[in-house]
């Protein structure tokens, strides 16, 4: 019976939670779920990624990939979705990079700095991380922006906003915790596009747009803190005088 | 009773070996919840032979039912403990400037409060566990019930936290039940429950047992005399069982 009344409880909560925004549990001690792509899916699509500077995020070097690694071209009807696979690989891949490089990413900036200098420091290794298909990051955009691609793509912008900002240690648990990833997005997006049509050496221009960006939200989320602390520090400050006035509340 | 000795370690711990010495009232709400966990350890006493049987120990990916469980009930608790630091600061300064007797106890209810807050608050950061949605209606209206709470006098305050604190304690034991049936099933398939885990649980057993220490006190300072009483309690129970199942969920 107890067995049946915990099983009723997790249905009931998974089917609650089918259309909540997803954000799981993460364990330290227990084996890490498997990554979305399976053994074959990861062999055809890291030999495809290869193909991607020249050919593009295109079918077409899905079924190079495919040759490559010892299967059949009819094989990319494994993939249901064609080039946005790919695209998503580069997504994933590019994100679970940055957590092993954390140690290396933030070497220079020292354990004191707070914690907005992390973010950027990360989301420009993560920005880095697309300049071998920077050429053709324009179509993947557009692949992208399809509305069946939309979600995903936008679930994929949400898990490395949080990636990031666990990275940089920030430590939240107030509604800041939406505000900053939310605002993080949009910088994120905005850099890359903007990133598609930078040609200065080392994307010199692109790292400053981040920079101008992210101090332009600091300073945005500075200004709406201080109001909400002197709103609340009147609030308290006015109940205090009537309280002093006798007035029993 | 102490659980046998043949048992796995972590499932001793887990069994709960003092009995509660209780006020009849604490003892009433207990009745059923302190039964389940001595029945979940005897039924691994029969489970116990195919818990011996591998050498290394390994441990279970989490399903994702189970991370979903996880990171709702984490996430509800932190804005449990939030909505129960804000009910106290509210009810404070209203109540002790009418009854300053009171004053050490509201602070020390308080500092346990936020003691617990810091615990989740740390916990969901750890785990990546995203904090409710509805933070700002949480904190307007755990603020709004301690106000007017302590406006309408001491017994209607303490009536207060006597129903929040049984719908506390309910929901802490609920969770600790699915933990453990949870361990109960890694255990039968021969895996190792990891420390997280049993820290967690470990963690919401001293909260659970702090929470029913605050309905002891407010039974002890006359809840049952606030006026109407099965109006006030019932409606602070709905509305607290409201919240705990819409930050479950957003």
């Amino acid at each position: 019976m107890a067995p049946s009344r915990a099983l009723a409880r997790l249905t009931l909560l998974r089917r609650a939670q089918q259309t909540a925004l997803r954000r799981p549990y993460h364990s330290y001690d227990h084996p890490a779920p498997t990554g979305i792509f399976n053994a074959h899916e990861q062999a055809i699509l890291s030999a495809a990624y290869k193909h991607v500077p020249e050919h593009g995020f295109t079918a077409q070097s899905l079924s190079l990939g495919a040759r490559d690694a010892g299967y059949l071209d009819v094989s990319t009807n494994l993939f249901s979705e064609g080039p946005f696979s790919l695209i998503r690989y580069h997504l994933v891949t590019q994100r679970e990079a940055l957590a092993p490089r954390r140690e290396a990413i933030l070497a220079d900036v020292t354990a004191s700095t707070a914690v907005p200098a992390r973010v950027e420091r990360l989301t420009w290794e993560r920005l880095l991380g697309n300049r071998d298909v920077n050429h053709r990051w324009q179509e993947a955009l557009a692949i992208m922006a399809q509305p069946s691609h939309v979600p995903a793509s936008l679930h994929e912008l949400a898990l490395l906003a949080d990636e990031i900002h666990f990275l940089a240690g920030d430590t939240s648990v107030d509604p800041s915790w939406y505000t900053k990833r939310g605002g993080l997005s949009m910088i994120y997006a905005s850099s890359e596009l903007f990133m598609t049509n930078d040609r200065s050496p080392g994307f010199g221009n692109t790292r400053a747009f981040l920079q101008r960006r992210l101090a332009e939200a600091g300073s945005l989320s500075g200004a709406v803190g201080s109001v909400t602390q002197w709103l609340g520090f009147t609030a308290s400050a006015g109940v205090n005088v009537l309280r002093s006035k006798g007035v029993r509340i | 009773m102490p659980p046998p000795r043949d048992l796995p370690r972590v499932l001793r711990t887990l069994c709960p070996a003092r009995p509660h010495v209780l006020s009849p009232a604490r003892n009433a709400f207990l009745s059923m919840t302190t039964f389940a966990p001595s029945r979940r350890c005897i039924a691994t006493t029969a489970a116990a032979p195919n818990n011996a049987a591998p050498s290394t120990p390994k441990r279970k990916p989490l399903t994702k039912e189970q991370r979903d469980f996880l990171s709702s009930a984490l996430r509800v608790n932190q804005t449990g403990e939030l909505a129960a630091t804000l009910i106290y600061t509210a009810q404070t300064p209203p109540l002790v400037n009418a009854h300053p007797h009171l004053r050490p106890l509201m602070a020390h209810m308080y500092e346990q409060e936020a003691g617990h807050l810091r615990t989740f608050n740390s916990l969901i950061t750890k785990h990546r566990v995203r904090p409710t949605a509805l933070y700002p209606l949480w904190s307007v209206a755990a603020t709004a019930l301690g106000w007017s709470t302590a406006l309408m006098g001491r017994e209607a305050a303490m009536a207060c936290t006597e129903a929040v604190e049984t719908e506390i304690g309910e929901h802490y034991n609920n969770q600790i039940r699915t933990l453990l049936e949870m361990f109960e099933q890694w255990e039968a398939e021969g895996y190792e429950v990891g420390d997280e885990f049993r820290d967690l649980i470990g963690t919401l057993r001293r909260i659970r047992d702090e929470e029913l220490e605050h309905l002891d006190h407010a039974v002890e300072h006359d809840a049952k005399e606030a006026r109407p009483y099965w109006l006030l309690t019932s409606i602070i129970r709905a509305g607290c069982r409201g919240a705990i199942w819409t930050s479950e969920r957003v």
